[in-house]
């Protein structure tokens, strides 16, 4: 069945491009044929060889014991040393617990959140309003975080910090919102919310402007409300770009954010604000162990790849187109 | 044929040998006319390389001076990143004694000093004890970079004090009194209760002379490492240690100490002070000018007798321990892969004696007399107003005082104060210092350091340092705090006591 469709094709490719007779020597023809567009290829290819590939090589400290003024190649080798190290380290369970966390709250709540604001924003039928408010809410995307861990250091200030007093008031509560253990998560989970959500509706609106709007009118006409009609024509409408949105975010999971989190962290909440990423600073550039946080960042990108291969292999398994 | 060329390829080969060694035997091979120098500056700035001040330090030197000044805050990578590269300087700044270089110096990377400094006039150093506590071990791997042992003091509200009539604090006692009277009896008549005592910013690391560190010295819980029955435990295994923790906890729960001292930040250090809501700072005494000038700046009539300060406080048993740093900021290694041979290391160091020679330390402390400065009974007077090449020089200094070494005592001029007010305070406070240093309690584990440590004492000390904060808010109580410390020892602290008190039996000879 398979091998006449094989044949048949053959020939019909060849017949697109002038001189291929033997598949063997297709390609030689093929790139001949195209030269000028692989041309064009080469700076991509080129960029990515040498700032993207190229310094991987750096990577190999993971398995030595690098010293600087040894060099990456001088450095002798100490196997799987440092994983040995990182796992049978007391932090390890507490980073891993914290990292993973952070991770499935912000994508947990922060992720579906900026679908919610698309939805909404999509349902504004006054064009200014919306253009406002989409203007309004991609704003705190373009301040730096410490700027946005300045503004939660004086609205939470203690005692005279305005959102210290609501919060407290809210839950009739007296505590240091910005050193409590248990206000670390939230707080976190706020800023990203309020920095990121309205960045990233972006692309969930250009996916929503694509929708059929036949089908609207088709279920207006059938009777269906606002609600049955985001659930039933909008969100299915957006799915295979919510799937791949959700890959990418799987991807960056673990990406916990360095900056906000060291900019957050104290003595007092420490226990649960490291991370992998903090850890990798403070026990890399601090304390000067480069190969054993190398090690560390290396563990944390391999979980990063296993869990966007989970997820794009699921996403097949569920009949949904997944990234690659 | 085949073979007259072999034997022609042979005879260059030979040749060229023998060239190469009888080059090495004088080493002129490396140009050690241009001396390359890397240091960190901390101004907006780094100088030029044809400022005036680098114009005379070449003059004064004979060298070509070839500098790389490189930003403060990323200083440590790009120290690791040069060692790393084929352009290495002949001098390098190194900042401290920190796992990176102490690796890079085992490593090899750094020329041992410990018996060649003695040979140079000025790098002969008068302070023998501030030298072993740079060295590695007893490894002396650079000139370092002198600085005023004893510099603790505890600085406060006059108005303020003598509103209330009280005495300036002589002990913890009198300095818990003074802070409970900030606190509570309306210090700036205003009939509000909104002022506290002592202000503490987010400072918790061990050992970084934080105020934590400053009372539990002059508790007498030692500074960093102590010695308890012949051996050196960590200052945080005394019982002193504990006392002191208790008598800050006692202030903070009694609010007499910035409530979100945790998190509060240290840039903002003097601003409750000025404004009059905390009354105390506990930290270097050059704070004392810095605060000075924020009450000349708001009110050039009225600033005098607002800031007063003492050193280093009695502890409960009565007796003074003054807390000392180390003596040094870093020092200036010489590393192996650019300076080759003995004869390059002796054109080095007869450069780096030069630089430590009074005139050059008057040039890179005190700047150009005649262009920023006139000499006054001894004292450095900036010329005021200050000419376009006055202002040129005096940013350049601050950032050209960085390779300053001063090894042999500052043998700069003392920087004039504007006013006699500020002369007074200064003089004051040198001699506050100096009386301090007569009863300073050194570390005595300065100079080692333990492989252990090395490879995780950061991790290590914050276990301790985290709990330390932990309970003075209140988060764990005592019985935590000696977990911790417990946690401490079995994470590899106990390795850590081992190592030091090894090298210190080691050295005691």
């Amino acid at each position: 069945m398979t091998a006449p469709v094989v044949e048949a094709k053959a020939p019909g490719r060849a017949a697109t491009k002038p001189p291929a007779p033997a598949r063997r020597r297709g390609f030689a023809v093929h790139f001949a044929h195209y030269k000028w567009l692989y041309l064009l290829l080469l700076p991509g290819v080129l960029y990515f060889a040498i700032f993207r590939y190229g310094p991987m090589y750096g990577v190999s400290i993971a398995f030595k014991d690098y010293v600087p003024f040894l060099g990456v190649n001088g450095s002798p080798w100490v196997g799987v040393q440092h994983f040995q190290d990182f796992f049978a380290n007391p932090d390890f369970p507490r980073l891993l617990g914290n990292t993973l966390i952070l991770a499935f709250l912000n994508l947990g709540i922060a992720f579906p959140l900026t679908i919610v604001l698309a939805l909404l924003l999509n349902e504004v039928r006054l064009s200014v309003l919306k253009r406002t408010v989409q203007t309004l809410v991609y704003i705190p995307h373009f301040l730096s975080w410490t700027i946005v861990a300045s503004l939660s250091f004086l609205l939470f200030a203690l005692d005279i910090g305005p959102l210290f007093q609501f919060v407290n008031g809210l839950f009739g509560t007296n505590v240091d919102i910005l050193s409590d253990p248990n206000w670390f998560r939230p707080l976190i989970v706020l800023q990203e919310i309020w920095k990121n959500t309205g960045w990233g509706t972006i692309i969930f609106l250009a996916a929503l402007a694509t929708v059929d709007q036949d089908q609207y009118e088709a279920a207006i006409i059938d009777g269906a409300g606002r609600f049955r009609r985001v659930w039933h024509i909008t969100l299915p409408g957006i799915r295979s770009t919510i799937i791949v949105m959700l890959i990418l975010a799987i991807g960056q999971m673990l990406n916990t954010g360095f900056e906000q989190i060291y900019l957050m962290t104290n003595a007092l909440n420490r226990s649960v604000a490291d991370v992998f990423d903090t850890y990798v600073y403070f026990v890399g550039i601090t304390q000067g162990a480069y190969s054993y946080s190398t090690a560390v960042g290396l563990f944390k990108s391999l979980v990063g790849i296993v869990l966007i291969f989970g997820t794009n292999w699921l996403s097949k398994r569920f009949n949904q187109s997944g990234l690659f | 044929m085949i073979r007259r060329k072999h034997t022609l390829a042979a005879a260059v080969v030979v040749s060229a040998a023998l060239a190469l060694t009888a080059c090495g035997g004088e080493a002129p091979a490396s140009d050690l006319s241009s001396v390359k120098i890397m240091a960190p500056f901390l101004e907006a700035q780094p100088p030029t390389a044809d400022g005036a001040v680098q114009k005379k330090l070449e003059e004064l030197t004979g060298k070509d001076v070839n500098i790389t000044w490189t930003p403060n805050a990323s200083y440590e990578d790009k120290m690791n990143i040069t060692l790393a590269s084929s352009e290495i300087p002949h001098v390098l700044v190194v900042q401290g004694k920190t796992p990176g270089f102490v690796k890079n110096a085992e490593a090899g990377a750094f020329w041992d000093l410990t018996d060649k400094l003695n040979d140079y006039p000025n790098l002969k150093t008068t302070f023998p004890e501030v030298q072993q506590n740079a060295s590695v071990n007893g490894k002396v791997y650079g000139v370092y970079r002198g600085r005023n042992p004893i510099r603790a003091a505890v600085m406060f509200r006059q108005d303020w004090l003598d509103k209330l009539g009280l005495k300036a604090p002589e002990t913890t006692e009198d300095l818990y009194k003074v802070a409970k009277a900030f606190t509570e009896q309306d210090p700036d008549g205003n009939g509000q209760n909104d002022t506290y005592g002592i202000t503490i910013p987010k400072w918790g690391a061990l050992g970084t002379n934080s105020p934590y560190d400053l009372i539990e010295t002059w508790y007498g819980a030692g500074n960093r490492w102590t010695e308890r029955d012949g051996k050196l435990v960590p200052s945080f295994e005394t019982d002193e240690f504990l006392e002191a923790n208790r008598f800050i906890k006692k202030m903070v729960d009694e609010k007499l100490i910035n409530p979100d001292f945790a998190t509060f930040d240290g840039t903002k250090w003097n601003e409750p002070f000025f404004n009059g809501k905390g009354g105390i700072i506990v930290d270097v005494d050059s704070r004392v000018s810095v605060l000075i000038n924020l009450f000349k700046q708001a009110n050039p009539n009225d600033f005098e007798n607002k800031v007063g300060f003492v050193g280093s406080l009695k502890g409960p048993d009565g007796e003074l321990h003054a807390h000392p740093t180390d003596g040094y900021s870093g020092f200036l290694a010489i590393p192996k892969s650019s300076v080759k041979t003995e004869a390059d290391l002796k054109n080095v160091l007869s450069f780096l004696d030069k630089l430590n020679s009074k005139e050059v330390a008057v040039l890179m402390n005190n700047g150009i007399e005649g262009v920023n400065f006139t000499l006054e009974e001894g004292l450095a007077a900036t010329i005021k107003p200050e000419t376009p090449e006055g202002k040129v020089v005096n940013t350049d200094i601050k950032s050209f005082a960085q390779l300053g070494t001063n090894v042999t005592g500052n043998n700069f001029y003392p920087v004039k104060q504007a006013s006699e007010y500020e002369q007074k305070v200064f003089d004051d406070r040198v001699a506050v210092m100096a009386e301090d240093l007569k009863s300073a309690v050194y570390n005595p584990a300065a100079a080692f350091v333990s492989p252990t440590y090395v490879a995780k004492g950061a991790q290590l000390d914050n276990i301790v340092a985290d709990a330390r904060i932990k309970y003075l808010a209140g988060q764990t109580d005592e019985q935590g705090l000696k977990d911790a410390i417990k946690l401490w020892n079995t994470s590899g602290g106990d390795k850590v006591k081992e190592e030091i008190n090894k090298l210190w039996q080691e050295n005691k000879k």
